[in-house]
C-alpha cells in the first residue's frame, strides 16, 4: 500500500509541472544576454574584466606585432599565426597581425591576457559556423569588425517558476 | 594438437551455462570505457573493468607547457567540472612558486568550485535518472543546471571550459550585480531540489532497484582506497573540505553528508544531499567575502619554480583530486602526476556486482561515480 502511495506522489509532483512555465530557451529566435562586452584584459593590473569568450576583436590602431599572442597559444591551440597586412603603422613596422583559426582555438583568452597593448579583446558573437574549414580562418581584416548581436533574454525567476523571457 | 600462443596470450575455457558480455566501449551509456561481465542466466559471476580508451597523455603533456599554458588543457578531462580539477593545480603551483592569493579571490573560487560541483553532480544525476529509465529525472536536473552554468559564464565568460583559476587567484572579477543574481538563482535552486524528493528518491520503483544492491561494507571502502560519495556512503566520514580545508573552507558553515547503508541507493543520494551543502557555501561565503580588492597577484612572465616537490588535493564532485607537481628551475614542471577520484573508485566494480542482477549493473556503475575520460587522464 505504501508503494502505490509514494507512485502516486511522484506522479502528482510530475503532473503540477503542467502548469509551470517551460524553462527551455527558444534558441534562434530568442538570444541570451551576457555582461559587458566580452572577455577584457587590463596589463596594469593584470586582471581581466568580465564578460563572454567569443569570438576576437583586433584593434590595429594598438597591435604592434609584437607576437606574444601567438606564443602564448603554441603550447594551447595553436590558434593564432601572424601574417602581414597591408597597412602602414608608426608602431608596426614589421606590419604583422594576428590571424585566428576558429577551428584549433578553444576560447581559453589566455591571448588576451597577454596583450600588453590593449589591441586584443573578446566579443559576445559566438555563431562561427560555416560551411568550408577556409572560413574558419579569421584574416586581421575580419577581426577588426564589430559584431553586431542582438542580446534579449535572461533567466527570470517568478512565482511560476524559472524561464526565459 | 597443441597450438603455441604468443606469450601473454591464452585460450579461455568456455563454461556451457556462463555467458561473456561486453558492455562498452561504444558508448551504450557506459562511457569510453568497457565491462567484462561474465553471465550465469541473469546473475552477474564475474566482472573486470577495462579502462584506458581515453588516455590522452595528460601528465605528460604538462611537462612541455609552462605553468599558465598547462590550465586549458587540464581542465579538459572533466568538463563538467573544470573549476575543481584545475583547483589543486594551482594551489599546488602558488606553493612552489611563493604566490601569495588575495582573500577576495580565494572567496571567488571557493563560490566558482561550488557552484561547478553542481553542475558536475546535476549532469551526473540526469544520466543516473536515464540509467534507470526515469525520463523525468533526466530532463530536470539538465534543465536546473543551465541556471548553475549561467552564472559561472557571467563570472569566466565561458558555459563549460571556464579556464577561471588560475595560480595567483582568478582571471576576472565578479560582474557588477552577480551577487544578487547568484542569490536568487541559488534560492530557487533549492526550492527546486526539494521537488526531486518526491518524484525520485522516495519512489518506490527507485528504492526497489538500488536499496539493498551493490553494498559496500565500511571496511571494504577503507581497504580498496575508495574517495568522495562512495567512501561517505559507507558510513566514513572524511571530506578533504573539512579534514584539510584549504582557501577559505575553513571559515564557511557546511557539514559532511554520510550514511551508513553502503548500497546503490546511499552511494546515488549523498550527491543530491551534498548540493544543498554546496548552496549553504555558496551563500555563506557571498556573505562573508570582501567586497572590494584585487583578485589575481600578477605575475613575472614565465615564472619558474626552485627545485621543490609539491602535493596538493581537494574535494572534488568525484572524491579527491590530488595534484603531485615537481619542479626543476624550468618555467615547465618537471613532472605533474594527478591523482582522480574516479580511478580510485572503479576499482570496487568487480566486488559490488559479483552476485548481482545484470539489470542493477547500471545503477551500480553509475553510483560509482566513475568518469572514464577523468580516470584514463
Amino acid at each position: 500500500m505504501s508503494n502505490v502511495i509514494g507512485i502516486i506522489r511522484a506522479l502528482n509532483s510530475g503532473v503540477k509541472h503542467l502548469a509551470v512555465k517551460r524553462f527551455t530557451l527558444r534558441y534562434p529566435e530568442q538570444k541570451l544576454k551576457f555582461v559587458g562586452d566580452g572577455f577584457q584584459f587590463n596589463p596594469e593590473t593584470g586582471v581581466g574584466i568580465a564578460g563572454l569568450r567569443g569570438r576576437h576583436i583586433l584593434f590595429h590602431e594598438h597591435c604592434t606585432g609584437c607576437q606574444l599572442c601567438s606564443v602564448a597559444c603554441e603550447g594551447i591551440a595553436e590558434a593564432i599565426s601572424m601574417v602581414k597586412v597591408h597597412e602602414t603603422w608608426k608602431h608596426n613596422k614589421k606590419a604583422i597581425m594576428p590571424q585566428i583559426d576558429y577551428g584549433k582555438c578553444v576560447f581559453c583568452g589566455l591571448c588576451v591576457d597577454a596583450c600588453p597593448f590593449y589591441a586584443l579583446y573578446m566579443t559576445n558573437d559566438y555563431e562561427l559556423s560555416s560551411f568550408t574549414k577556409s572560413a574558419l580562418i579569421y584574416t586581421p581584416a575580419q577581426l577588426a569588425i564589430q559584431p553586431k548581436i542582438s542580446q534579449d533574454v535572461e533567466i527570470k525567476i517568478d512565482d511560476r517558476g524559472a524561464s526565459h523571457g | 594438437m597443441t597450438t603455441q600462443l604468443p606469450p601473454g596470450m591464452h585460450i579461455e575455457t568456455v563454461d556451457e551455462k556462463i555467458m561473456t558480455l561486453n558492455v562498452g566501449p561504444q558508448h551504450p551509456g557506459s562511457g569510453h570505457m568497457r565491462l567484462i561481465i561474465k553471465v550465469d542466466g541473469d546473475y552477474i559471476v564475474s566482472c573486470d573493468p577495462d579502462p584506458g580508451y581515453v588516455h590522452r597523455g595528460e601528465e605528460k603533456m604538462a611537462e612541455y607547457r609552462n605553468y599558465i599554458q598547462n590550465i586549458p588543457h587540464l581542465e579538459r578531462p572533466v568538463i563538467h567540472d573544470s573549476s575543481n580539477i584545475l583547483y589543486p593545480y594551482c594551489l599546488g603551483v602558488e606553493e612552489l612558486l611563493g604566490i601569495e592569493v588575495p582573500e577576495r579571490a580565494k572567496y571567488i573560487r571557493v563560490i566558482a568550485a561550488e557552484l561547478n560541483r553542481c553542475i558536475y553532480i546535476l549532469y551526473w544525476l540526469a544520466i543516473y535518472g536515464i540509467f534507470l529509465g526515469h525520463s523525468t529525472m533526466f530532463m530536470w536536473p539538465a534543465g536546473d543546471r543551465e541556471l548553475f552554468i549561467d552564472l559561472l559564464e557571467a563570472m569566466s565568460g565561458a558555459r563549460v571550459t571556464h579556464a577561471y583559476l588560475v595560480p595567483g587567484g582568478v582571471r576576472n572579477d565578479l560582474p557588477s550585480n552577480f551577487e544578487e543574481r547568484c542569490l536568487r538563482q541559488v534560492e530557487y535552486f533549492e526550492k527546486r531540489l526539494r521537488e526531486y524528493e518526491a518524484i525520485f528518491y522516495q519512489n518506490p520503483i527507485l528504492k526497489a532497484r538500488t536499496e539493498g544492491s551493490g553494498i559496500l561494507s565500511r571496511t571494504d571502502a577503507i581497504r580498496l582506497g575508495t574517495t568522495g560519495s562512495v567512501l561517505r556512503a559507507s558510513g566514513v566520514d572524511f571530506d578533504v573540505r573539512k579534514k584539510e580545508p584549504y582557501d577559505v573552507y575553513e571559515n564557511l558553515d557546511f557539514q559532511t553528508i554520510v550514511m551508513k547503508e553502503g548500497d546503490s541507493y546511499a552511494r546515488s543520494r549523498i550527491p543530491y544531499l551534498e548540493m544543498f551543502e554546496s548552496c549553504r557555501i555558496i551563500k555563506d561565503a557571498l556573505k562573508k567575502m570582501p567586497k572590494s580588492g584585487s583578485v589575481r597577484t600578477k605575475l613575472k612572465p614565465n615564472p619558474k619554480g626552485g627545485n621543490d616537490e609539491v602535493y596538493r588535493r581537494i574535494e572534488s564532485g568525484r572524491g579527491a583530486i590530488g595534484y603531485y607537481i615537481v619542479s626543476n628551475n624550468r618555467p615547465e614542471p618537471y613532472r605533474v602526476k594527478i591523482s582522480v577520484g574516479s580511478f580510485r573508485n572503479l576499482i570496487c566494480m568487480p566486488y559490488l556486482l559479483k552476485g548481482e542482477k545484470l539489470g542493477n549493473m547500471p545503477a551500480v556503475y553509475w553510483g560509482l561515480n566513475y568518469w572514464p575520460v577523468e580516470a584514463d587522464r
